[in-house]
């Protein structure tokens, strides 16, 4: 095998993980924008996604209805967490948010586990062919889907924050809560929405990795901490910048781990991480915050 | 009926070292206090259950027939969490405020029993550990108390290589996750491969990776004809799966023990196929030669397993449920006086488990050999036998 078709290989190898990255990481983002927090929660409603969708394929073996609904299911359970957890919070602030988010993490992981159980589950891929073979590499068509369906998923967001209602609400309400509250804006509200898309987001991740990966009760907090890397690559709040640092971060485990050593992988992927916030510290699309005194 | 046989002829040693038991002073009647600890919480639990169930069996059995000579088993059972700090402290309450006699099985992680290790052996107590870490029993010296029913990676690798000389493969991969269990099979690789001829490549996995595509391009590119995954994780299913992808299915692709499991089989769906898996006999136990001694031994352990919990016995049922009887085989030699159990274990030769036949010594506190070890597969969802010896 010719290096080169190798490195086509890690290519898409790393797309494919850089892309679930992304879709994690543009869940850490939304929820950032609008609470100025990170909800570290993110990774356990990827497990869920995953989880759900094994449950009810099981029941209507239908690969589709099944992470339709579950992404669906798990959308509710963030608005229904934002709602129990968040929204009661006397004197919200971002460090309260955070920390209250971790609590919100460890009790979804025991709830994940005593309903949905402790072995690992998965589901066949979304397609007949599992493999594909294109000019001297082979591709799973499952990576296929997941490239596809997080590029439908990002495109389907930059219109609806730049041109529905509810977007702009939701971007005026992250550029200035007060401001925003004037022009009748529901800023309550704008929480529990981002909470929603958040949620839909991992559940999404979960569950077109799952196939590929299998889906246990306690890989969240993995998920979790690679979005949240992937998030403070590309600049913390940035849509663009979520899907930039998860895709550097994917690329930079394949090859990484290919041509200098996978006893490293990780290792070499946050030395990167480390060295690219030393240069620039919000990331790379991320902006500095101005404070003017 | 078979366990009748063997408490006949374990009979004649424990008559002949009565004497010795009673002047220890221990009172026929009495419960025998025995204490575990197991993870049936945390992400050990699958293991940990199991366990669980195994040792539970092991205890009805015993008290069924009456005990050990003539003391009921009363069994004192702590969940470890799958925390290490969890597991020590429960150990110090079996020692100091339950006062077992004796610790059967330490918490289904090697960490964990490492770490209760030094602690039985302080309070000489005698430990049986159903955990795979050589380090649990050595060096002997530190270890007096401490001994294990399981098998060791070193004889595993061995018993590869064997294969592996019989397939005249020389050049190999080893797939190992970055935990103790998978470091644990690079260091006895290193010792096994220069002494078979085997020229080995090592590569690593984190076990949370969703993606071994890199690895298995660099084993694929290196020309390894075989490849050995040593994991216990989901990603042995991943390593499954994309190995197919890459057309290293073509190759012989060996799993270890840690991940013989009907689960992880289904899991990995059409592409189980292409994999052997380096096991102890007992997924296999009826396909066995009746020559086998342990074939009697499994398939009585599935019957009574099935009856009690209704679900099949694991390997990991079966490692518990020996640590169990290795204790009351020895016992019986030393005439039922606990003091006296490592000595009695040492005495152990050629004893029929359900996972090995087990033969200690005072140099060697882990019972299995090679063996013990057969090569299968999983065809009609079933493990079936491959390669006998």
């Amino acid at each position: 095998m010719q290096t080169g078709s190798a490195a086509l290989q890690l290519l898409v190898a790393g797309i494919g993980t850089g892309s679930i990255y992304a879709l994690i990481a543009l869940g850490f983002n939304v929820v950032f924008k609008s609470t100025g927090a990170m909800n570290f929660a993110q990774g356990e409603w990827v497990v869920m996604g995953g989880m759900i969708s094994a449950l009810l394929f099981a029941s209507f073996s239908n690969i589709g209805i099944a992470c339709v609904a579950a992404v669906l299911i798990v959308m509710m359970v963030g608005i229904l967490s934002e709602r129990l957890v968040i929204w009661p919070l006397r004197r919200p602030n971002t460090l309260l948010i955070t920390l209250v988010s971790i609590g919100l993490a460890i009790f979804t992981r025991s709830l994940v586990m005593m309903i949905l159980g402790k072995k690992p589950v998965g589901y066949p891929a979304f397609s007949q062919t599992a493999t594909l073979t294109v000019g001297g590499i082979t591709i799973q068509t499952q990576t296929l889907w997941i490239i596809g369906l997080t590029l439908a998923f990002l495109v389907i967001m930059h219109f609806f924050f730049e041109r529905s209602i509810i977007g702009k609400a939701l971007r005026a309400a992250a550029a200035d809560r007060d401001a925003a509250a004037i022009v009748g804006v529901k800023v309550e509200t704008t929480v529990m929405l981002s909470f929603a898309i958040a949620a839909f987001a991992g559940a999404l991740a979960g569950a077109i990795i799952t196939p590929l990966t299998l889906s246990s009760y306690d890989q969240g907090a993995m998920f979790g901490f690679k979005g949240f890397s992937a998030a403070m690559l590309g600049g913390v709040g940035s849509l663009p910048g979520a899907v930039i640092g998860g895709l550097a971060l994917g690329l930079l485990e394949a090859f990484g781990s290919f041509y200098i050593s996978s006893d490293f992988k990780d290792a070499i992927a946050f030395a990167v991480l480390l060295l690219i916030l030393f240069v620039r510290p919000s990331g790379f699309l991320g902006r500095a915050d101005v404070v003017k005194v | 009926m078979n366990l009748g046989r063997r408490s006949f002829l374990q009979l004649i040693p424990g008559a002949a070292l009565a004497a010795s038991g009673a002047r220890a002073g221990w009172a026929a009647g009495e419960p025998l206090r025995v204490g575990s600890i197991l993870s049936v919480t945390g992400p050990a639990a699958f293991l940990g259950e199991d366990m669980k169930a195994g040792l539970q069996l092991a205890v009805e059995e015993i008290n069924a027939a009456g005990g050990i000579n003539g003391r009921k088993i009363a069994w004192t059972f702590y969940d470890a969490e799958s925390q290490t700090q969890k597991a020590l402290s429960a150990t110090r309450r079996l020692i100091s405020q339950d006062k077992v006699e004796l610790i059967l099985s330490g918490g289904n992680m090697s960490g964990i029993a490492l770490a209760m290790a030094p602690m039985a052996e302080a309070a000489k107590i005698p430990f049986i550990s159903s955990e795979g870490a050589l380090a649990i029993v050595t060096p002997v010296a530190e270890r007096k108390w401490v001994f294990k029913s399981t098998v060791d990676d070193e004889d595993v690798l061995e018993r590869i290589a064997d294969f592996l000389e019989k397939k005249k493969i020389k050049k190999v991969a080893l797939l190992a996750d970055s935990s103790g269990f998978g470091q644990g099979a690079v260091t006895q690789m290193k010792k096994v491969g220069p002494r078979r001829n085997l020229d080995v490549m090592y590569e690593t996995f984190d076990p949370a990776d969703t993606d071994m595509l890199p690895q298995l391009t660099r084993i694929r590119d290196g020309g390894a004809e075989a490849v050995i995954c040593w994991t216990v994780t989901p990603a042995g299913v991943v390593f499954i799966k994309q190995a197919q992808q890459l057309g290293l299915d073509k190759k012989t692709l060996i799993h270890s023990y840690g991940f013989v499991s009907p689960h992880y089989m289904n899991l990995a769906g059409d592409a189980a196929k292409s994999i052997l898996l380096a096991s102890l006999k007992l997924p296999v136990g009826d396909q066995l030669p009746d020559r086998d001694p342990l074939k009697g031994e499994i398939l009585k352990l599935f019957k009574n397993y099935q009856a009690r919990f209704n679900r099949p016995a694991s390997l990991y049922a079966a490692e518990s449920y020996d640590a169990a009887m290795l204790a009351k085989e020895a016992l019986i030699k030393v005439g039922g006086d606990v003091s006296k159990l490592p000595e009695g274990l040492e005495k152990i030769k050629k004893f029929a488990g359900t996972s090995g036949e087990f033969t200690f010594s005072p140099e060697k506190h882990s019972g299995l050999s090679k063996k013990d070890i057969v090569l299968i597969n999983w065809r009609d969802g079933r493990f079936n036998l491959v390669d006998y010896d």
